[in-house]
């Protein structure tokens, strides 16, 4: 119970300052789309400079969990994921929002946030140094079956037409493929200069979210528009947190799933959002309102991509090894005032450490506070006409995917998969699974030429690949997984009806 | 909408036709290029990606699972004005007139075109100008104050 | 001569255009920004971040500095847009990892070489150290290499990538012991090489100074040698070079980390930039920040890394057409 003592210094007033600001301005940029928290932690390490070691951290602490949170604002309120960690959380929110139901989704969205946000934090204080050698136990071979453990529930994220959701996935893990190879430095499929570096995930999500909706909001053309495309009726809380309390199930999935993956290192919060929808979809006994705007999809994606963000802190204080690029940046903000991680770091920065990790506990609270103010207010969002709502998006969407790497390459690349995922979607194919699959390419492909190099070296990639318990253990999962889809489709062939 | 079922079937054969070429395209560039070992995985996804598209495509033809709005003449009219913009934006504006310059009329003229009041009345221009202006500020504040983005410039900022 | 016969005709050619000079007089008059072609967190983005921290200050350049990141294929995405794209004006500039980008020139497929940049200054120098986890069984260099001569090709070497500092160094390695390794390049930079160390992926790992010196710091690693000519008398005085062991391997694969523009770029420019960007690096607070954070500086003015830029090319040149 050491960590308890430390709570005095999150509340001295500077630190506190710094907290709320933190958390305020995080939900903000996090709700811009085209900033990710890595941008965002990034760019306040100058800032840092000039503060000390404790409320630096704290600074940097509470714009991490919020901005991941945020980015559900936009998910839901325009179907514009504002990072990767928000994919899942468009799904149904905005489906919500639709129904005039946009106020619970921010609600349970945030709440949802929250709760796995301190479970998160919670599993960091208590279980760090069991959770470091899990942590450790993963190499290439392992995220590898992450990886295709990830591939896996590409088929079954699109529920209208299983060729065309496996398609757009092959479409997205091609994508992944373009630019410089990251191993062997070999050129491949760079059909214009644009594409040299890649096809870089911030762009590509701004270009296939946004796009389709500016598209479709111009689609309706110059008509006066009686009826906003989102509604958001006012809506108490206390509803909201009966509808949580009845989705306790899908809370459960997504802070489980979260915790767990935001622990090795790697993989990263990309996925943990998406994981977590499609693992309570299956549990769930109504797996075909997922997708028409089921609040378990929310609470689901909101509540592992926070619960990832304690976790994912384990690896860089124990071992000094960043996880995931957010927490290489906060390396940063630790290395900058000559604090080295490690496992020796409990002991000898004690108020550095605890009080970090306490103002993270405080931080969620903030951001659950301020979040449902923000609901309270986003009405107003969709009280914007039309031409201007479609104006300001168009324009966000360019100077967003330009500043990802200040790039004019990247505001072509945003544009042309933006309007070819626009004319994609009208006939079938959707995004999520072509976001999924550019994610997850990466990450195979880079585990498994470096598994196969050690696997030739040493025994063999049979060996190397399909031995030990945690591969074992993986390759079941995912063979369950595929065997669920096959099974789940051809059901659904045979009834003819949705289940 | 109304769609006969022959366009929605073209509809989509026409895309089916596009994926078909592009995983051929790949499948063929994955398979010539060398080093081998660089391309091992494009290899193996694009196999999976040609027999999807051929999978697809079949159906297509076939005129099997047409889920999608698809398109109509009058989307393709509402939305054409607004892809051209953007176009303009991306191919030429931002280059001579610079980022921010080039913007301003991306949002203005999108604004305008869509906007059911009249385009006759100076007062409907001013709010138009306004809006524009203040977004634009906004945006200035955001990237080039705070995230200190450098932009291209042309003419202009 | 060829290269004096340059410079003149860019001088010729600035002093006609009158706006490039009145550019130049009141130069920095907006943001510089800075392409770093690593990602965010890694070793090069922190020093980068670090030492340009002070940009702003009036006896400086008098305007910040701003930090892009262009990450991919070990650097040579950053470095083919900056020799490519780039505008030459002063306002753009990016940090140079030597020998990676040598290296990576000689090797092909970019379309950049030591002649496309101009050296501004040099911030810092991190050599490669051979590191292996804290329950390895091997304690020494020699151990390690005698194993290596038992096992060839079976012992497994992480390192950053190919083509940069650490793949240069197995490969001198391999050159001076008459060893074979199996040099595994990793994806994510010198944090996921190390991991691979430390989780026991890899029997070995070729890592940087800095970050090694962390890792030991934190129990995880024991480091076996220092591919330099010198020992680290600051971070690790007692660690051997390759070179006290008995080995040939000098200081070609040493991470040099500096600040450069593109060709074509104003010369009057180059001279306020060449001036005042040392000035900048030597400043008390960047030096306590970098010694904080366990990074080794080694500030050089733009003649030094220019001799230095054509010493590394020779050398490499010579080690890589062996490897062919």
């Amino acid at each position: 119970m050491e960590f308890l003592q430390y709570f005095g210094g999150v509340f001295e007033p500077v630190s506190f300052m710094l907290l709320l600001g933190g958390t305020i301005g995080g939900l903000i940029l996090g709700a811009t789309p085209g900033l990710s928290p890595t941008m965002a932690v990034a760019l306040l390490i100058p800032f840092t400079f000039q503060l000390e070691a404790t409320q630096g951290l704290i600074l940097l602490g509470a714009a991490y969990t919020a901005t991941v949170a945020g980015g559900a604002v936009s998910a839901i309120l325009l179907r514009i994921p504002g990072a990767p960690a928000n994919i899942a959380t468009a799904l149904d929110g905005h489906e919500m929002a639709r129904q005039g139901r946009g106020t619970e989704a921010l609600h349970v969205s945030f709440l949802a946030s929250g709760i796995g946000g301190i479970v998160g934090v919670l599993l960091l204080i208590f279980l760090t140094p069991i959770l470091a050698q899990w942590a450790l136990a993963f190499g290439p071979s392992h995220l590898f079956w992450m990886a295709i453990l990830g591939v896996t529930v590409i088929g079954s994220l699109d529920s209208r037409s299983f060729v065309k959701g496996l398609l757009s996935g092959c479409l997205g893990l091609w994508l992944s493929m373009i630019g410089y190879d990251d191993i062997q430095g070999a050129q491949r499929f760079i059909f214009h200069d644009s594409l040299t570096g890649g096809v870089n995930i911030i762009t590509a999500l701004i270009g296939i979210f946004a796009i389709p909706q500016v598209i479709e909001m111009l689609a309706k053309g110059r008509v006066e528009h009686k009826v906003t495309s989102v509604q958001v009726e006012s809506q108490s809380l206390f509803t909201s947190l009966k509808l949580l309390g009845r989705n306790v199930k899908a809370l459960s999935i997504g802070t489980v799933v979260g915790s767990i993956i935001g622990l090795i290192p790697g993989v990263g919060g990309q996925i943990a959002g998406l994981l977590a929808y499609d693992q309570t979809r299956k549990f769930s006994k109504d797996k075909d309102s997922f997708g028409k705007g089921n609040p378990a999809g929310v609470i689901a994606a909101e509540s592992a991509n926070n619960a990832m963000v304690g976790p994912s802190l384990v690896p860089l204080l124990t071992l000094s090894i960043p996880g995931s690029p957010t927490a290489a940046v906060l390396l940063g903000g630790l290395l900058i005032h000559g604090i080295f991680p490690g496992s020796d770091l409990f002991d000898n920065y004690p108020e550095v450490a605890w009080t970090f990790i306490n103002s993270m506990l405080i931080g969620q609270v903030l951001m659950v506070i301020f979040g449902i103010w923000v609901a309270r207010h986003a009405a107003r969002v969709a009280h914007v006409p039309p031409p201007i709502m479609a104006a300001a998006v168009m324009v966000l969407a360019l100077f967003g995917s330009y500043s990802v790497q200040q790039s004019m390459g990247d505001v072509y690349v945003m544009l042309v998969l933006g309007l070819s995922m626009y004319l994609l979607e009208k006939v079938g194919f959707s995004a999520a699974p072509l976001v999924l699959g550019l994610i997850l390419g990466p990450i195979a492909e880079a585990n498994f030429i470096q598994g196969s190099m050690i696997a030739n070296a040493t025994d063999g990639p049979m060996v190397y690949f399909m031995s030990g318990t945690l591969n074992l253990f993986l390759v079941v999962l995912v063979i369950a997984s595929i065997a669920y889809s096959f099974i789940s489709t051809r059901s659904a062939n045979k009834t003819g009806a949705p289940a | 909408m109304s769609t006969t079922a022959d366009t929605s079937r073209v509809q989509h054969l026409v895309p089916g036709v596009i994926i078909l070429v592009l995983a051929a395209t790949v499948a063929y560039l994955s398979f010539t290029r060398e080093p081998a070992d660089a391309f091992l995985f494009p290899r193996f996804i694009s196999s999976v990606m040609l027999l999807l598209a051929v999978w697809n495509f079949i159906r297509a033809f076939l005129g099997m699972a047409r889920i999608g709005d698809g398109l109509s003449a009058p989307v393709v009219r509402n939305i054409l004005p607004g892809v051209v913009i953007m176009s303009v934006f991306a191919l030429f504006a931002a280059k001579y007139l610079g980022f921010y310059l080039a913007s301003w009329f991306a949002f203005l003229s999108v604004y305008s075109l869509y906007d059911p009041a009249s385009h006759l009345n100076v007062k409907t221009w001013a709010r138009r100008v306004f809006v524009t202006t203040a977004f634009m500020a906004v945006i200035y504040c955001l990237f080039t104050l705070l995230l200190k983005v450098q932009t291209p410039r042309g003419l202009f900022l | 001569m060829k290269k004096h016969l340059m410079s003149l005709a860019l001088l010729a050619a600035s002093t006609t255009l009158t706006s490039v000079a009145v550019q130049a007089a009141d130069f920095p008059d907006r943001p510089i920004s800075m392409m770093v072609s690593y990602g965010a967190g890694g070793a090069t983005d922190f020093q980068a971040r670090i030492v340009t921290m002070m940009a702003g200050g009036e006896e400086f350049l008098g305007q910040p500095m701003v930090i892009i990141n262009k990450p991919g294929a070990g650097g040579r995405v950053g470095w083919n847009w900056f020799a490519g794209e780039a505008e030459a004006d002063g306002y753009t500039m990016a940090a140079y990892n030597i020998p990676h980008f040598i290296a990576q020139s000689i090797e092909g497929g970019v379309k950049y070489s030591a002649e496309s940049f101009e050296p501004i200054a040099n911030w810092g120098a991190d050599p490669a150290v051979v590191v292996v986890g804290a329950d390895s069984p091997y304690n020494t260099i020699e151990e390690l290499i005698a194993y290596a001569k038992e096992n060839p090709g079976r012992v497994t070497v992480s390192g950053a990538g190919l083509y940069v500092g650490h793949h240069i160094a197995a490969l001198q390695i391999q050159k001076a012991t008459d060893t074979k390794l199996a040099y595994i390049p990793t994806k994510g930079g010198g944090a996921a090489a190390m991991k691979a160390v430390i989780g026991g992926d890899v029997v070995a790992g070729i890592n940087n100074l800095s970050d090694a010196f962390r890792a030991r710091e934190a129990g995880n690693v024991k480091i076996l040698a220092v591919a330099d000519v010198q020992r680290s008398e600051e971070f690790l005085p007692d660690v051997p070079t390759m070179m006290e062991a008995g080995y040939e391997v000098d200081n070609a694969s040493v991470n040099f980390r500096g600040v450069m523009v593109p060709k074509g770029t104003d010369p009057e420019i180059i001279a306020t930039l060449a001036e005042k960007v040392p000035a900048m690096f030597a400043s008390d607070r960047v030096s306590k920040q970098m010694s904080a954070g366990g990074s080794p500086m080694k500030i050089m003015s733009r003649e030094e890394v220019q001799a230095m830029w054509a010493a590394r090319q020779e050398t490499l040149a010579e080690l890589l057409a062996g490897l062919k």
